[in-house]
Order: C-alpha cells, then structure tokens, then sequence
C-alpha cells in the first residue's frame, strides 16, 4: 500500500505525503495555488462552472502515448492525479534565454484580442490547449464545444473562437510533442512503482483500489465510505460545503471499470468510463444517449465524470437517467457476494435513494440496442442550453406498429423527487394510432401526473408546460 | 497616427498567467484571512452575539463587531445610510455583522460556525410592488419634462398604456471582491484593492479607521472585471479587511468565495415602467408619460444617480415633442443595489423601445419604420425632454447603412415567409438604436488627474486616476502618450492606479475613463513637451549659434526631436532627456482635465448633462422553438460609433462584450429571492450568462467609419456601456417570434429578461387569447 501520491509537473516528478499542509481532499486548484509560481489557475466557482481553473492533465494511453483533456482543477482531489501529468498555463511558453516563446493558441489569444480583463484567460488558453493537442483543424462546433465550460465576461468569445481556429492547425505539434518522451518515461517510473493508494491520516481515510476485487473488500469493510470517481458531484461537498469527508473510496484506478463491451444486441459501458469517451462511443449506435452527452456540463466535466457517478447519485435532475430508462438500460450491481442487474426503471428508489446495497458498487450500464422499429429521444430544458441542469428532462422511447403505438415510455427528469414514468399518459397512447388527437390528449394526462416544484431554476407551472410540450415536440419528430 | 489595433497592454501577462490579480499577490507568512460573517435575514433585530468560543480557537486573531470599529461605522458613498458592520439591526440578507481573521481559510470557518447570534424577526419588505405599495422611497420623487403631455395624450389619435418589468442582473465579474491591506508604521495602511474607484475606498478606509486620508494609499493594478460592481462596492471588502488589518496590525486579504459575493452585493437595479403614449397612425409619436419605478434594495449607494440616468434615457433615440418622467427609488430589504454598465440608461430606454414595438404591433407596421420616423432630426426635432441638442446625430447615417447592411428588408420577409410555413419554430427580427450620453450626470465628477515621468532612459511611466478593469484602458493612455510625445508606445508603461500618485480621482466609470484620464495625460505631456522644447531649442541654438531654434518649432515625432523649419537639428528622444534634466528641468508633471461646456440644473431637470452622444444600431435575428421556450441567435448585426477609434481591436471587443452582455440581461440572467428575501441564484449553478454558445451563430460588427468627435481625446468617443443597449435588438426580436404565434394579432405579455420561461408562457398565454 502506498501513503504517497506522484506525478509530473513541470517537468518533473512531484511526491506529496499528505503530512503537511495537504490532505487527501485538497483540490489540485488550491495545491497549485499555494505554489507562488501557479498563481495563474484561478478559482471562479468552486464548482466547475466556470472553467477559471481549467488545467490539462496528461494520461498514458494503451500505447504509451500521452491522451491530454481539460479539467476542472477545483472538483479533482489531488490523489486523482496520481499517476499523470499536469499542465497549467505557466507550462506553455517556452523560454530560450531572455526570450520567451509563446505557444500557438497564446499567441493567437495575444494577436486577436481575446483577453480582456484576463481572469478567465489562463483557464480558456488550458481548454484551446487541450483541443490544439487533440484536434487539428477543428470545426466551429467543436471550438465551441471546447469553450463552453469557460465563462468570460468581457469579450462576448468570438476573438476566442477565432483565435482557436487559427492556431489549432498545427496538427498539435509543439514543445509538448518535443519532449513527450521524457515524460512518458517519468509516467513508466511512477506506473511501475504505484501499489494501490491507502492515504490515512488521523482524520482521513483515502483509498484508492486498482482492481473490483479491491473495491469491493474495502467496501465491505467500510460500507458508509464515500464512493467516488470522478468526483464532479461529491467535490461540491468540499469546495461549497466545506464538508470533511472521512472515508473516500477513489474508483478512478479501476481499469476494469474503463471497459467498454459492443455486442450486436447491447452496449456495456463500464462505471468507469468518463462521458467524454462515452460520447464518442455512442454517438451511431445511441444518438438519443449522445444527445444527452452533448448538453451534459462541459468537456472539462465529461472528462471526469462517469456514467456509474451520475446513475449512482440518483438525483432526479442527473441527465442521463431518463435516458437510460427509455433505453430500458441495466444496471450491474457487484459485491463480494456476487453480482446482480436491476433494470433501470426500478432502480432509482426515491430522492437521492437507489438499489444499490452499501456494499455493492455499480461496475456497468447495459444498453440494449433498440430496434429498428423504436425511436428514443432525449430533450432537455435549462435556462442555458449548455452547461446548465435542466428544468425538465425527458427520455422518450416508441415503438410503432403501422402508426399504432406499439410501445412507449415517457421519463421524466426534473418533474418529481425522481426519475419518473409518466405512467398514465404512456397507458393512454399504448395500443392507440400516434396522431396528434391522441398525443393531445396525453399531454393533458402527463401534466395531472406531476406536481413539480418552483424553485431557483422555474416555476411549476412552466415545469408542466414544458412536460407536456416535450411530448408533442417528440411526436412532431416521429410522425409517420 | 494613435489608430492601431494593438493588443491589449498585459495580454501577454494574461495568456501566460502572470497578470497579478489580489488573490494573486505575494504576502509574507504573517497574513490573515478576513472573513465576513453576514445576515440570514431579510430585516431583523440583533438581540444578541456571543463570540466568546470564536475568539478563543486556536489561529484566530481577530473577531470585530461595530463597536470595535475606531473611526465611524458607515460606508455609504454618496448617502451615509449604510453601516460597516451591523449594530443593532439587520436589513438584508447578506449584511455583514462581524468579521474574522484567520491563520487560514478553514480556521476563519470553524471559527464562524462558533458564533451564536440572536435574532428578532421584523417586518421585511422583499419586492419592488410591495415597496410602490407602502410607499417605500429612497429619496425625493423626481421629474423631468418638456411639453403638456397630459393635454397631448387627450387629443391623440391612439393611446396606449402598460408597464414593463426589468429584471436584476448580476455583475459576475470573474474576480469576486478582493483586498488586501498591509499595515505600514504607526497609522498607515496600504490597500490593495480591487476598486473602480481608489479614491473612494481610500476615504471609506480613513473614515471607518478614524485616521487622516494621507496615511491610507489605495493601489489598483487590475480588477478582474468590475462592470460597475466596484464602483462603490469595492469599497465594502477594503474597509473590512482594513479593520481587520488595523486589529491585528497583520497584513489581512479578503476574497469573497463566490456564492458570498453574489449572496451580499448589489445588483443591476430592477425596474417597473409604466408608461402611456400617444402618436397618430402612421405611428409618430406625440407624447408618453413614463413612471419610472427603481428598486434600491436597502440602502441609498448610487439608486439616485441611476435614477437619474434611467429618466435622461427614457427618450431612447426619438424625439417626443410632449414628454413627462416621473422617477423613484424604493427602499427594499434587499442588498443595496447597485452600478452596472448602462447605469439605469438600460432600464429607460427599455420601456421606450418597448413602448415602439407595440405601437408598431398595434398599427400593423414594421418596427424598423416606426423607429425611423420618430429618431431625433438633424436640424430640428432634435432637442431631449431635458434641453440637451443632440448634435452630431448619426442616428440617421448609421440606420441607412446597417438596413441595407444587414439586409434587414429582404430577412424581414424571409421570416414572415418561414413562421407562415412553421408552426412550432418561429423567427423573429427586430432593429434597435441606442443613443447614449457621455459624461456623469453629477457634473463636478467629469475631471481626472495625471502623474507623468520621463525617466532619464527615455522611458515614461504613466500614471492616471483612472483603473484597468479589462476595458482596455491602460493601452489607450499608452496610446494617446505616445502619439502625443512621438515616441514609440514600447517605451511607455502605465503603472497602477495609486492614491498616493494621482489624488482625489473620480470613479472609472460612465463610460468615460479615456476621455477624461486621457485628456489628462495629454495635459501633463504637454506641459513636458513645453518643457523640454525650451531646453532643446536652447541647446540647438548653442550647438549652432549661427541657426539659433525656437521652442515653438521644436516637434516630437518618430522618436526625435526637432526643430520643424530647421531640420538638422534633431536628437533622438531618448538622448535628448538627460540634457533637459542636466539643465535643471524636471521630466515629470501632473496633469488635470475637467469636461468643458457641460451643466445643468437637476432640480428643473433642463440643461445640458452630456458632452456628447454616442450613438449605435443592431439588427438581430433568433429562432424560437415554441414548444421548449428555447431562442437560437441566428445573427446580429451590428454598427457602432466610437468616433476615430484609438483601437478599433479594443473597442469592437468592447462592443460586442457589452452586447453579450446585454444578451445575457435580456435573456437567461434571471434573478429571485424567495418568500425570506434569500437569494435563490448564488452561483453560477443557477445563474446563467452567456456561454460561447450562446452567441449569434452569425456575428457581424463593424464601427462606424468617418466620424470624428470633437469633443473628445484624439476625436475618439467612449464605448464601454452603449453597445450593452444594442441587446435590445435580440430581445425585440424574440417577443416578434413569440408575437408570430399569434400571427402579430396580439400584443404579447412580455419582460426583461426574456427567460424560455417568459416566452413559453407568453406564448401559452396567446394560444388562450387566441381560442378565446
């Protein structure tokens, strides 16, 4: 078992004990903030909304190249980067005697005005770093895509838009591309010597097992641990709560959990995988679950957070369950005792409640592919289209017999104080011609199904609105 | 030639991470974290406190109450109705009651939840409606009017009345309110501060300390953003963490965590408008009478000045020859609110384009025509319902070009033909103006101060009272400096604002930091240039007593100095600084400018507030989804004035930020508090500004060319604020979508900001009237 944590930063091999002034739970944003020399990662938010503390995180692939994404370093507890590397803007220029070199996308930044008063600046020029790394050439979408998890108010992002297309065209070739090699090598040496972290502390238990086996025993031993992974939810307890969480179980190490099985009937995605990969897996097969992903926080989100984390939190407003359940998706349920599927609608118990035992962990989703005859659909109603948690969610499934409603599923996100069927309204329309007489009709019965709540994001009387609306805009999209 | 689109002066500091912002700054290991423990209730009596547990844990240093307070316990800016820390009463929720200094962040925590404090619940009044009702008022009810416009409305062809409801806006600045305070020797303290206003934190400082205004220097390198949100509540972190300071006698920094800061500081003043309007059928408008009613929240802070400005703005663009504006500001248990790019010019000129679209929907016409007829006129027309001319009109040149630009004819058919053949999608598209006038309306504030050295190197160190806040401000001094000297602008640095260097300085605000500190600049270089031209002709005419120079021909240019008729004498600017200062002659001078021209009386409200107008167009285009509330920004064109620009770069980020801005005030940027006057959107979890998606997917803005300002530093004209009016477009041309539901057959309920749950009520709403 390993006490310590390491990873490359700056070029080099960073150790930290967890003695001294960190603690498992200190966010990689307030480490590097407390280094005089990373003072340019900001913190805006605190909750991944803003993007101020954008920084990439290189990882080893398969092949021992290194993957770079964008993160939010105030959601990621500093154990989380065992292992990786870790860029922040101070890393980019090059310095060759007195003169300093910037990098293509901050030089680009400089030449087209994208910075004002320069707060968001470092965190934006971390996300155009990463997409230089990752993409050459990137379309529009994908610049935006890219930007959406920063927030800048000053220039109104078309300088930033056109700064990322023009220094995006390197095919990421850079400083990073020049000394790759060393740093891989400094990832083998901390790979090689890494056992599973067991960071305790007289107030701290911080475990971070490699394989479900692992997991799974200390499960057992402690089942009242916090499970995370990519902490994007459980973060917020730290960073807004201020909350001392005491004993964490980090599934993150958990290879077996990044698998991903595509059979001819069904996908099955390991807990594990981050919805950024997870997006680019389902996007043919699954469009109704890319859509989902699409308007799901932002890239520097998905890059951390996992199909497994949002199921297990069971918050009615979690994106994709209503999705999963129009899908009629599976849950795999693991414990040392053995190992169960729950459907996906009957899985969700009531606010923040699901099947999961305290001693089990969710190890994957099955989705079924639907047939060819089944349309699903997701929809999403926020204040903001992006990087907002809807109002009202839906997750639509209909399977139609010669314009005979065959049959359907009508989940509700944001609705109740779970996921919620809309129960009578899919009774009426099963069996009945799918015309806009009987989707009219329906509406009515979807909204006396549910008393929604007024609250920060909107009234309860928009809440049924959009709830009924939803259905007929699915039907204006499925009309035969 | 000042013209040059150079990047902004710490861009590169920017992208690299090394702009110092005060979280950023390096303190020795003696520094304190202040933290401020504030209200939970919207109006309350403090029966008791107890810090006796707090004081006692272990790494606190400090626990203040307003008795521990040395000097006064206010920090109102304008009005003293707001005290430092609460006494006996609580008025808002998020008013600061006490304060503490810690070794760190967690101890400062620890040390709150420590605290028992013991209320008693009073009465609150916790919305605008409520506040109209009981009568509320801030300050004195205002008027301004011209004409008879109860006997013009009687004899008018059509009349229509309504009212129309403005929405708060949160500044969200990315940098939350930060200072820091490092104690000096005996009395003196220094603040690094995040302010649009040093001048005025470095008094509320002196005031709450009890000590003179020469021990307190206030310094700003840079805000990370302000927007207004630090014009005078800036001031509230600099005063906290001075009396923390001045306790515990350690340098102590507070930077509110994000949540605090949306919880306890103003916002953008709400408003109800009701307004009655008359104008005959070709939609010329002959008289409105507008109340204007402002929500201030709990204490005084800018309410009055904004007022002010709101009721100078109701006019819009369009000259209505009988116009009555009727302003108050109610006391609310809210946080005061505040300053916020536009000052109140949102607000007023809101109601009037809204009351111009639904003459247009009333009439049948198309907007654009309405507006065109009832625009300010060149010769005549062209007096405000306050007296002010509106010369240099560009409204007409700018709406010739932005209609045939934007293609505004051929759209609006396109989209008549779409929503014809659409029944869930509908578009819209409307064109608004903005006209804004530049100065503040407090006439005495439209002065500014400069301190510049030339050093013995040739190079220049500028300081001017005003601050850097993203605006781009410190590169047009550098600008303006270096085309004034001739010299190249590499050689010019501008330093942080500092009380110390330039004194008693107004806010940067109004739109107005280069004109005024850059007239000022010019000043004190002009005083240098006279200088240094009577040592250099001197010096030529002794190096060639056969040629003797006069000053008067001495010119600066392209790095040297030289005599204009005599062109071999000549120096290099920098070789030239060493002899000015080996004759005695000092390379440094302090230069002031004050507005010329302008005055008025605000008791009659006639007169002329405003050294000029800026003047802007857009053209805006959106797609409503009917069944989500959902709008796409499809494109937006834009044409703005900003008279010979000093950078066009700069000021097009200017506009088109304002108007993002504007966007997210007009659309998503919704604000509540529940039922105990808590604020329900204190993150950006819930409170949503634009993203990059949010943007038009066709993003078009041009300035507008061949319009020199007179009346203004190097012919330019302010930007700042105006573009943020140039939003109205998009909202306009959302309600014209939503209005489309209903074939433009009925007015649509409607308000700012326009939220996808505003339009699909609306259109909700519609469907009813439409059955019915």
């Amino acid at each position: 078992m390993q006490q310590t944590i390491s990873f490359v930063l700056d070029g080099k091999v960073q150790t930290i004990d967890f003695n001294g002034q960190y603690t498992p739970t200190t966010t990689v944003l307030n480490y590097l903030r407390s280094s005089p020399v990373h003072k340019g990662v900001k913190e805006g938010c605190a909750e991944g909304d803003c993007g101020a503390c954008t920084v990439v995180i290189g990882e080893l692939d398969g092949e021992n190249k290194i993957k770079y994404k964008a993160i939010d370093s105030c959601l990621v507890f500093l154990p989380m980067i065992h292992g990786s590397q870790l860029i922040t803007v101070e890393n980019l220029s090059q310095k060759k005697g007195d003169e300093e070199t910037l990098h293509p996308v901050q030089e680009a930044m400089v030449s087209g005005n994208g910075s004002q008063c320069g707060y968001c600046t470092p965190g934006i020029v971390m996300s155009l770093f990463s997409l230089y790394k990752n993409e050459n050439d990137p379309a529009k979408e994908s610049i935006e895509d890219a930007l959406t998890g920063n927030l800048c108010r000053c220039t109104g992002y078309k300088p930033i838009i056109e700064a990322a297309a023009k220094a995006c065209v390197n095919k990421g070739f850079d400083k990073f591309t020049q000394c790759e090699k060393q740093i891989v090598e400094l990832l083998l040496q901390i790979k090689n010597q890494s056992t599973p972290l067991e960071i305790i502390n007289e107030k701290q238990k911080y475990y971070q097992p490699k394989t479900i086996k692992e997991a799974l025993e200390l499960r057992k031993k402690i089942p009242d641990s916090v499970l995370v992974n990519g902490a994007t939810d459980v973060a917020l307890r730290v960073t807004k709560k201020h909350e001392r969480l005491e004993e964490i179980i980090d599934l993150s190490a958990v290879e077996e959990l990044k698998k991903c099985i595509k059979t001819e009937s069904f996908i099955e995605f390991g807990a594990g995988i981050n919805l950024e990969d997870v997006k680019k897996l389902v996007e043919k097969e699954l469009p109704a679950l890319f859509e989902t992903l699409v308007v799901f926080g932002s890239r520097q989100i998905r890059a951390l957070a996992t199909l497994g984390g949002n199921v297990g939190s069971g918050s009615p407003i979690g994106d994709t369950l209503p999705v999963l359940m129009a899908y009629n998706a599976e849950i795999k349920l693991q414990s040392s005792a053995g190992e169960r599927k729950v459907n996906m609608n009957n899985y969700i118990l009531g606010y923040r409640k699901t099947e999961r035992r305290p001693d089990e962990i969710i190890t994957s989703v099955i989705i079924p592919k639907p047939s060819s005859k089944t349309i699903v659909k997701f929809y999403k109603i926020s204040k903001r289209k992006d990087l907002d948690i809807s109002t009202v969610s839906a997750g639509f499934s209909l399977t139609l017999n010669n314009k005979t409603v065959e049959s359907i599923s009508l989940a509700y996100g944001g609705m109740a104080a779970v996921t919620k069927l809309a129960l009578k309204a899919e009774q009426y329309l099963t069996g009945k011609f799918w015309d806009r007489n009987n989707v009219e009709k329906a509406m009515e019965l979807v909204a006396a199904e549910f008393t929604p709540i007024s609250d920060a994001r909107s009234s309860a009387e928009f809440r049924s609105i959009a709830a009924k609306n939803l259905l007929l805009k699915f039907w204006t999209e499925t009309k035969q | 030639m000042t013209s040059s689109s150079i990047p902004h002066d710490s861009a590169i500091k920017h992208v690299s991470g090394e702009s110092v912002y005060i979280d950023d700054i390096q303190v020795n290991s003696q520094l304190l974290i202040g933290r401020v423990v504030y209200s939970p209730h919207a109006h309350a009596k403090i029966k008791s406190i107890d810090l006796s547990a707090a004081k006692k844990l272990k790494g606190v240093h400090a626990v203040l109450c307003s008795k521990d307070i040395p000097g006064i316990n206010q920090m109102g800016p304008v009005v003293h109705d707001e005290v430092c820390l609460a006494a006996d009463e609580v008025i808002c929720v998020g008013q600061a009651i006490l304060l503490i200094a810690a070794e760190s962040n967690e101890i400062a925590i620890a040390a709150e939840k420590l605290i028992q404090i013991e209320y008693g619940q009073l009465e609150p009044i916790l919305n605008l409606r409520t506040a109209i009702e009981k009568n509320s008022l801030l300050g004195p009810v205002r008027t301004m009017q011209r004409g008879d416009a109860d006997a013009a409305l009687k004899i008018a062809v059509h009349v229509l009345k309504g009212e129309l409801e403005t929405g708060a806006q949160e500044h969200w600045y990315l940098e939350t309110q930060s200072c820091l305070c490092i104690p000096g020797e005996h009395q003196e303290i220094t603040a690094y501060s995040s302010t649009q206003h040093p001048s005025e934190t470095q008094a509320i400082i002196s005031e709450v300390l009890g000590i003179a205004k020469n021990e307190v220097v206030v310094e700003t390198r840079r805000m990370g953003g302000a927007f207004g949100g630090k014009e005078t509540q800036g001031n509230w972190v600099a005063a906290w963490s001075a009396l923390l300071c001045n306790a515990t006698k350690r340098p102590v920094k507070i930077h509110l965590f994000r949540d605090d800061d949306q919880i306890m500081t103003g916002k953008r003043h709400p408003y109800l408008i009701r307004y009655e309007a008359g104008f005959d059928d070709e939609g010329k408008i002959s008289a409105v009478k507008f109340e204007q009613n402002a929500d201030g929240g709990c204490a005084t802070d800018l309410s009055l000045a904004i007022l002010e400005r709101a009721m100078l703005h109701a006019d819009s663009s369009y000259y209505i020859p009988n116009m009555h504006v009727t302003g108050k500001a109610y006391k609310t248990n809210l946080p005061s609110n505040t300053a916020f790019r536009g000052f109140g010019g949102p607000q007023g000129m809101a109601a009037m384009e809204a009351v111009v679209d639904r003459i247009a929907r009333f009439l049948k016409k198309d907007a654009a025509d309405i507006r065109k007829i009832n625009f300010y006129g060149i010769d005549e027309n062209n007096i405000t319902h306050y007296g002010q001319t509106v010369e240099l009109n560009r409204l007409h040149t700018i709406y010739d070009q932005l209609m045939i630009s934007s293609e505004y004819r051929e759209r609006r058919k396109a989209v008549n033909k779409f929503n014809s053949s659409n029944e869930f999608y509908k578009k819209g598209i409307a064109l608004t103006p903005v006209k804004f006038g530049i100065s503040f309306t407090t006439s005495f504030l439209n002065q500014a101060g400069a301190l510049v050295n030339i050093y013995k190197d040739g190079t220049i160190l500028v300081n001017h009272g005003g601050t850097e806040m993203g605006q781009g401000l410190n590169t047009k001094i550098m600008q303006i400096a270096a085309a004034e000297l001739g010299i190249n602008v590499s050689k010019i640095k501008v330093n942080a604002a500092n009380t110390s260097k330039v004194p008693n300085t107004s806010a940067t605000a109004a739109s107005a930091g280069t004109d005024l500190n850059g007239m000022a600049v010019k000043n004190a270089v002009d005083i240098l240039k006279t200088r240094i031209a009577e040592v250099m002709a001197a010096e030529f005419s002794k190096q060639r007593p056969e040629k003797p120079s006069l000053p008067e021909n001495i010119i600066f240019e392209n790095d040297y100095i030289s005599d204009k008729l005599q062109p071999y004498h000549k120096i290099a600017f920098a070789d030239a600084m060493p002899i000015v200062n080996f004759n005695q002659v000092s390379l440094s001078a302090a230069g002031f400018y004050r507005t010329p021209n302008i005055g008025w009386d605000k008791l009659t409200g006639w007169g002329k507030p405003f050294n000029y107008y800026s003047f802007g167009m857009c053209v805006s285009e959106v797609l409503v989804d009917t069944l989500t509330g959902f709008h796409k920004n499809l494109r937006t064109d834009i044409l703005h004035d900003v008279g010979d620009s000093i950078n066009p770069g700069i000021d097009i980020g200017q506009v088109e930020g304002g108007y993002i801005q504007g966007v997210g005030w007009c659309t998503t940027e919704e604000i509540k508090w529940n039922d105990k006057g808590q604020l329900l959107n204190h993150s950006p979890d819930t409170y949503k500004i634009p993203s990059v998606q949010d943007i038009p997917s066709d993003f078009r803005t041009t300035l507008l060319q061949n319009a020199p300002n007179p009346n203004a530093v190097r012919k330019s004209k302010a930007v700042a604020e105006p573009p943020l009016m140039l939003a109205f477009a998009t909202w306009l041309a959302i309600k014209d979508a939503v209005s489309a539901v209903a074939d433009h057959q009925h007015e649509p309920q409607f308000k700012l900001p326009a939220t996808n749950e505003v339009i699909l009520l609306s259109i909700e709403d519609l469907k009813k009237r439409m059955k019915g």
